[in-house]
């Protein structure tokens, strides 16, 4: 991570398209049926619970088994590849971008995972930091507590099973906390955003500037 | 029998070769004898104590202290006690475990494919229902994922804890289990959700008749779900399991919880977060929850209680 950031050109890029521009794929290999077309309106998943599921985007079939994939943000449905329609697809080919519409926290995050380290899910899963990590958090907060890589910070519950999950990354601090206790998290998703210690004035930095120059626009 | 330290793995391999396998072929298709040489690691090592405070612990002090004095750990190992001092359920919930009750821990080495570690908690609640069943509990059940029941009250319950090893960073599964057996009193807080087998039957229990018939079907299951992963792989393998597997198959067959309303939460006594009908388990073993409003859920972790 540079100590020197161009605050305009990011400030720029983000008052320019004020977007996040979410790419679609295929979850596996099978037989596609868009749902949408370019421009159609797409719900993300709603509900106290997340349980009311997003709009349909596309039917996937492989061996006379069909799934429905329907969006999880908000947004319009930007480009597709309405070429692929009846076609055969291999797993992870894209099939269409929602251009998703961002709040300003959205974008302070977004700014922000440029800059943290990400250590993401390693499975579909729910989190909650293990007791030693959630009794300094307790104590201290989070931006106090430093992590380096081995420390087991995080446990990963699947089916009653309780999997310590071991942090490899930069050393620093947990700046960004991405999960919920309870609430599932997908894989790849991240779970926290570390910074190392000396950069955190950076990382404040950052978050000052985009709030005051984001509320100067509003 | 009621003296855990004359089980031996010499007897275990008897056990499973002169009345389980031939009470499974009897009950199956598949290749039983194939799938119990998978399985056959389960129980090949057993240290039993008379007391431990968490078995779960000791499996721990046991990796490590293989581990630091240059040792191999034994995958499959039991560790078994008569008694329990500082057992504990999730979320530092109470369990007593008194003389009386069976209470362990086997260590598997994490040699599972991600898919199929996800079904490794099913394992432990097939294989005590069965047993239960066979030992006369026809109404034995078990509710997601895998806590079994007799008549609505907890008979036995499983955990499942990963452990890195600190020497050479191996994985481990720890799979530890409390069971209801000979034990007939319960603390206060216990009395009405809890209940033993003995309770349930009317009369004691051979604890060590039990124990092995329990140990058997760890071993059956154990080695299912490693010859379904062999077969799968060696169909192409692939991004998902296809079709049904046979562990959710026949947790399906012993399982009340389907079909019935259930709350719902990660931790549904402390904090229950909603109340919906189960209508199905997943191929991956998720619970799929329909709500009042039509809507689903699908939840891979938390816990239910019947409403």
């Amino acid at each position: 991570m540079s100590d020197e950031i161009d605050f305009d050109e990011i400030l720029g890029k983000y008052h320019s398209d004020p977007y996040e521009y979410v790419d679609i794929h295929a979850v596996h290999t099978g037989r596609v049926h868009f749902l949408v077309e370019e421009g159609s309106q797409i719900d993300g998943v709603s509900g106290e619970w997340k349980h009311i599921l997003g709009t349909p985007l596309f039917e996937i079939t492989r061996e006379r088994n069909s799934k429905k994939i329907t969006g999880t943000t908000n947004g319009v449905v930007s480009s597709i590849y309405s070429e692929l329609e009846g076609s055969f697809v291999e797993a992870g080919e894209k099939l269409m971008t929602i251009r998703h519409p961002l709040k300003k926290k959205e974008i302070i995050e977004s700014i922000l995972k440029e800059v943290l380290y990400i250590f993401p899910a390693p499975e579909r899963a729910k989190y909650f930091f293990s007791l030693d990590v959630q009794s300094r958090i307790e104590k201290k907060s989070a931006r106090e507590v430093s992590v380096k890589p081995g420390d087991e910070i995080i446990i990963m519950s699947l089916m009653k099973r309780d999997t310590p999950v071991y942090y490899s990354g930069e050393k620093g601090v947990i700046h960004s906390v991405y999960f919920k206790p309870g609430i599932s998290v997908d894989q790849g998703a991240p779970l926290i955003g570390v910074c190392p210690i000396d950069k955190l004035p950076l990382i404040e930095k950052i978050i000052t500037r985009v709030k005051a120059d984001w509320d100067k626009k509003d | 029998m009621n003296d855990l330290s004359l089980l031996t793995p010499s007897l275990l391999d008897d056990y499973v070769t002169s009345v389980e396998q031939v009470w499974r072929q009897k009950q199956t298709d598949l290749n039983s004898d194939t799938v119990f040489r998978y399985g056959a690691y389960v129980g090949s090592a057993i240290h039993v104590f008379s007391s431990l405070d968490r078995a779960m612990d000791t499996a721990r002090e046991h990796i490590s202290l293989q581990e630091k004095n240059g040792r191999p750990v034994v995958n499959g190992s039991l560790i078994l006690a008569s008694s329990l001092s500082l057992s504990k359920g999730r979320f530092s919930r109470s369990w007593h475990a008194p003389p009386g009750g069976l209470w362990g821990c086997l260590i598997l080495a994490d040699t599972f494919l991600p898919i199929f570690r996800n079904l490794i908690p099913l394992i432990p609640g097939i294989a005590c229902c069965e047993a239960l069943r066979r030992e006369g509990a026809s109404s034995a059940a078990i509710r997601w994922v895998n806590d079994v029941l007799l008549d609505g009250k907890k008979q036995a319950g499983f955990l499942i804890e990963g452990f890195r090893s600190p020497v050479h960073g191996e994985n481990f599964h720890l799979l530890g289990f409390g069971l209801n057996l000979n034990n007939s009193s319960f603390p206060p807080e216990l009395q009405e959700t809890a209940v033993s087998l003995a309770q349930f039957l009317n009369h004691p229990v051979d604890v060590n008749s039990f124990t092995l018939s329990f140990l058997a079907k760890l071993r059956y299951y154990t080695g299912l779900l490693l010859y379904e992963e062999e077969q799968w792989l060696s169909r192409g393998g692939g991004e998902e399991y296809e079709g049904e597997h046979p562990l959710i198959k026949r947790w399906k067959e012993l399982s009340d919880t389907l079909g019935r309303r259930v709350r719902y939460g990660y931790d549904v006594v402390e904090n229950p977060q909603y109340e919906a009908v189960v209508k199905t388990i997943a191929r991956d073993g998720a619970l799929i929850l329909k709500h009042d409003d039509g809507t689903t859920s699908v939840e891979h972790s938390g816990e239910i209680r019947y409403c």
